[in-house]
């Protein structure tokens, strides 16, 4: 049997049992998040389309798909919603200008020997690829970052109704604060873990130190860790604000109503 | 009360101050280290568009080619303020190349001196340290500035667990027969020690959070060995694993098992905190209200958690996924080719994600007995 074949099926029965109904919701979620994947391959292999574009429409479906389907349409979602796709686009304007600048798109001189058989004139902007590849790899990260953040939000704002903008962006901010050392650790861990046999290699043909600082690899692999820091950090302020706001707001249209 | 919090607010200045100090003092370091490398570096001060052709490749593909000449100014060893003559080909779309502009500096080959006092040469690569450390410090401020202590905590323990990293790789390389398993796993534990005690302090969560997290990430091993073993690891394609310099099969185990360490350490602080959450607030509450709100909270995490790893691992294959169908391949074969060893790993994860829910529920359900016994 195929390995992929067993371990997804040994996921969704574990998915099923501890999680029931929404436990197979969520194993469905990687199926469409997957069909996303798909998604951006099909366009972005199309010189006509901006890789931006296009990116910024896949984190609307992704989150769309780890928000509305794995939880349900309500105004923590729809809030979660919203700051995810802002951070998104404010994250994406700053790697824009890094990639650009840094020159991190496409690939390395260690990748490039077995790259030989293809043709590397190819016309798509590898620059904006590399933005987008950097987004896709935080947007699951953002979202979840999100979710934990206008969750608590709104519980606190049922049992306090009273409660004032300002504290309850206050209330936000610490949530995320405690979530923050957490959704780092997943993320540094996650990237460490990728990128084993590239620091084995960079060890075993002992590179000097400014040569890996500077080779094309190691320094998109730490732009990406750090820009994924970054990601679920600014996440934090932009949802807090963004609930009370919108949480607020609604009350005050329930008392002139 | 006035005081201390002038207090706090003087500490605060202080450290800003330091931070703000270390900033300039290391931007100005990496834009002028070059005399710290051997290699010569040359900063770009003129280019020149010299040729610009359209191209066809086999696969239809079209593509511009542009030449360009540089004239660059060397910057570090003998030739240290000489002018160098470079020529710099690249296409529009950059998969392996790319323009350069007034202002960046290049490593580079000095190839031989012409009669007038310059040199000719051809580019190795951009310096790309002070990009690297200015997104760094973007990091650092962004981290500090909104999660203040925390933040702090999490930097360090980003250092601190890559410094543990690369000392354990140092081991498992010079150490002949030692054996990248064991290594990963004495690394693994020590991980996750330091993490969850920066993350969440000296306390009874924490401490069962770390042996969640142990047990979980182990029993997640074992079914990720089971399914190789039974499967005889069908359908892996570790041809297509990248910078492979030693025995592949441990290599990718060991960065299957560090890989979803962080996400298994999430949910089990998560579980953890919760649950004693519950129950410090209520001290009368009983073990199967506890247990009933802990499933919930797994099942509310385990989508979102198993759909981080899947995005970090998947992401990172998006341009080879596009070469391999730009070169006429199927979509069949590129996904097969590309993406066996991070599916693989999205859903070992996965799997450890989920197997932890139970096991860090139980094992916080006993330290919360073992407290209600002592009362």
């Amino acid at each position: 049997m195929n390995v992929l074949v067993l371990f997804g099926a040994i996921l969704f029965i574990l998915m099923t049992i501890i999680g029931g109904k929404k436990g197979a919701r969520s194993f469905i979620a990687l199926f469409f998040n997957f069909g996303v994947l798909i998604f951006i391959l099909f366009f972005m292999t199309n010189p006509d389309f901006n890789p931006i574009i296009i990116t910024v429409i896949a984190c609307a479906l992704i989150s769309c798909i780890n928000l509305f389907f794995i939880n349900d349409i309500n105004s923590k979602t729809k809030t979660a919603f919203l700051s995810t796709i802002i951070t998104t686009v404010v994250l994406l304007l700053m790697i824009v200008m890094v990639t650009d600048k840094a020159m991190i798109q496409g690939f390395g001189e260690e990748e490039i020997e077995e790259l030989g058989v293809f043709s590397l004139f190819i016309g798509v902007d590898f620059v904006k690829i590399a933005a987008s590849v950097i987004i896709v790899s935080t947007i699951g990260a953002i979202a979840d970052a999100a979710m934990a953040i206008s969750s608590p939000m709104q519980e606190m704002y049922t049992h306090h109704p009273s409660i004032s903008r300002k504290d309850l962006f206050a209330f936000g901010i610490s949530i995320g604060k405690d979530i923050l050392g957490t959704s780092t650790n997943t993320l540094f861990f996650a990237f460490f873990g990728s990128y084993l046999a590239l620091l084995i290699w960079f060890k075993d043909l002992s590179y000097s130190l400014g040569e890996i600082i500077n080779s094309k690899i190691f320094s998109s692999e730490m732009i990406t860790i750090f820009f994924a820091g970054i990601g679920v950090t600014m996440v934090i302020p932009i949802t807090a604000w963004i609930s009370a706001y919108f949480f607020v707001k609604s009350r005050d249209k329930a008392i002139k109503g | 009360m006035h005081t201390l919090i002038e207090r706090i607010n003087k500490k605060q200045i202080i450290i800003y101050i330091i931070l703000a100090f270390c900033f300039f003092i290391s931007l100005v370091f990496v834009y002028h280290n070059e005399s710290f490398y051997k290699n010569p570096i040359a900063e770009v001060v003129k280019t020149k568009l010299v040729d610009s052709s359209e191209m066809v490749d086999t696969n239809e593909n079209k593509d511009h080619l542009y030449t360009q000449e540089i004239e660059a100014e060397i910057k570090n060893g003998d030739e240290k303020g000489k002018l160098i003559h470079l020529t710099n080909e690249y296409t529009k779309s950059g998969a392996y190349d790319q323009g350069y502009h007034v202002g960046n500096e290049l490593f580079v080959y000095i190839d031989k001196a012409t009669d007038n006092g310059e040199y000719v040469g051809t580019i190795k690569d951009l310096k790309r340290d002070q990009y690297l450390s200015i997104i760094g410090w973007a990091f650092i401020f962004i981290l500090l500035i909104v999660g203040k202590k925390q933040g702090l905590f999490s930097i360090i323990s980003l250092a601190v667990n890559a410094i543990i990293l690369s000392y354990a790789l140092d081991i498992y390389l010079n150490f002949a027969g030692s054996s990248l398993l064991v290594i990963c796993s004495v690394s693994v534990i020590l991980f996750t020690v330091i993490s969850l005690l920066l993350v969440n302090g000296f306390n009874e969560k924490t401490y069962a959070a770390i042996i969640a997290t142990l047990l979980g990430t182990f029993v997640s091993l074992l079914i990720a060995y089971l399914v190789m073993w039974v499967t005889k690891e069908q359908g892996l394609r570790y041809e297509e694993i990248q910078f492979i310099t030693r025995p592949y099969k441990m290599v990718f185990m060991a960065g299957l098992f560090i890989g979803s360490l962080g996400a298994v350490m999430d949910v089990a602080i998560t579980l953890s905190s919760s649950i004693f959450g519950l129950y410090e607030k209520d001290n009368d509450i009983s073990i199967q209200v506890l247990k009933k709100s802990g499933l919930e909270i797994g099942k509310d995490i385990m989508g979102t958690m198993t759909n981080i790893l899947f995005f970090v691992y998947i992401s990172g294959t998006i341009p080879m996924l596009i070469l391999y169908l730009k070169n006429a391949s199927s979509l069949g074969f590129t996904l097969n080719m590309n993406l066996s060893l991070e599916l693989a790993r999205a859903l070992a994860g996965g799997i450890g994600i989920v197997i932890t829910i139970p096991i860090a529920l139980y094992t916080t359900i006993f330290f919360v007995k073992r407290k209600k016994a002592r009362l």
